[in-house]
């Protein structure tokens, strides 16, 4: 059985990986693109708030590597659930800007149910930008069953 | 859309965002996703999906595109999403929201979201909060 209390000791809140990301603008506008978003402040470059879509931060950072620290203790076999995804917006994210993104595991908590004990791990990636201001939150929630 | 011209539980517009192969591959490409379960319907159905399907973080950036359209000039604060069920490429897609809570101080909406697949199941469900002027 998983000691969650140990998990949290040890694993919530330690950064355990970082990642750099350029903020280039064919991506940019390909995203807003692709999601249909006509707002100029994201479609339109000559814009004068021109800046990355709020939401195109939430596909950076999605690797394992991130995900979950190497020394990580083995959880089982079983299937991970996809538990949802948030991302809060603190400032805008511009073209040219040099992301780092800060990875941690933001919380560990266990539900029982029916269908036995679910793990639940909030992944949080946290990003800066060159000038260290705290730009965004993105959370990935992974629920895991544990044992009955 | 004004924080004052909004009510509780105002419904915003319906979208039907493209969930055409066309923009999928645009947004795999912009977002580093480039996966052919995302990308191929034969190698997806070999995978035992029903076919190339929706990345599950697209829907954030359309549901962030209606709350835009609803309400240009918007700032999103926060957006919440759960992915239910998976929907399928070059199919169709509905999104729809509702104002839920007013906070009359900072002009903050709260906002449940919804996107449909084509077969009418809800696919991902979520919350925003979103600043509007005043």
């Amino acid at each position: 059985m998983v000691d969650i209390e140990q998990l949290r000791r040890d694993w919530v809140g330690v950064e355990f990986h970082r990642a750099d990301f350029a903020i280039e603008q064919e991506p940019v506008l390909a995203y807003a693109a692709s999601c249909g978003d006509e707002d100029p402040r994201y479609a339109d470059p000559s814009h004068p708030d021109f800046a990355a879509h709020p939401m195109y931060v939430g596909c950076l950072g999605n690797t394992r590597e991130a995900m979950m620290p190497k020394e990580f203790p083995d959880l089982g076999p079983g299937r991970s659930i996809d538990g949802g995804k948030s991302v809060e917006v603190l400032a805008p994210i511009r073209v040219g800007d040099a992301l780092s993104g800060r990875a941690q595991i933001a919380d560990i908590y266990a539900k029982t149910g029916r269908s036995g004990t679910m793990l639940f791990i909030v992944h949080r990636m946290n990003f800066y930008n060159q000038r260290d201001e705290h730009v965004a939150t993105v959370d990935l929630r992974q629920i895991k069953a544990v044992g009955s | 859309m004004r924080f004052a011209d909004v009510e509780l539980g105002d419904d915003l517009p319906e979208t039907h965002p493209d969930i055409s192969m066309e923009k999928v591959r645009l947004f795999v490409k912009a977002a580093g996703m480039n996966f052919p379960r995302f990308t191929d319907h034969e190698f997806a159905r070999n995978e035992g999906l029903p076919g190339a399907i929706v990345p599950g973080v697209m829907s954030q950036g359309f549901l962030a595109a209606m709350i835009h359209q609803w309400a240009p000039g918007a700032k999103i604060h926060k957006l919440d999403t759960v992915f239910r069920s998976t929907m399928v490429v070059d199919t169709s897609a509905t999104c729809r929201g509702a104002v839920t809570d007013l906070d009359d101080e900072q002009h903050l909406v709260e906002i449940d979201l919804t996107m449909l697949g084509a077969d009418g199941v809800t696919a991902v469900i979520g919350t925003a909060t979103v600043e509007l002027s005043d």
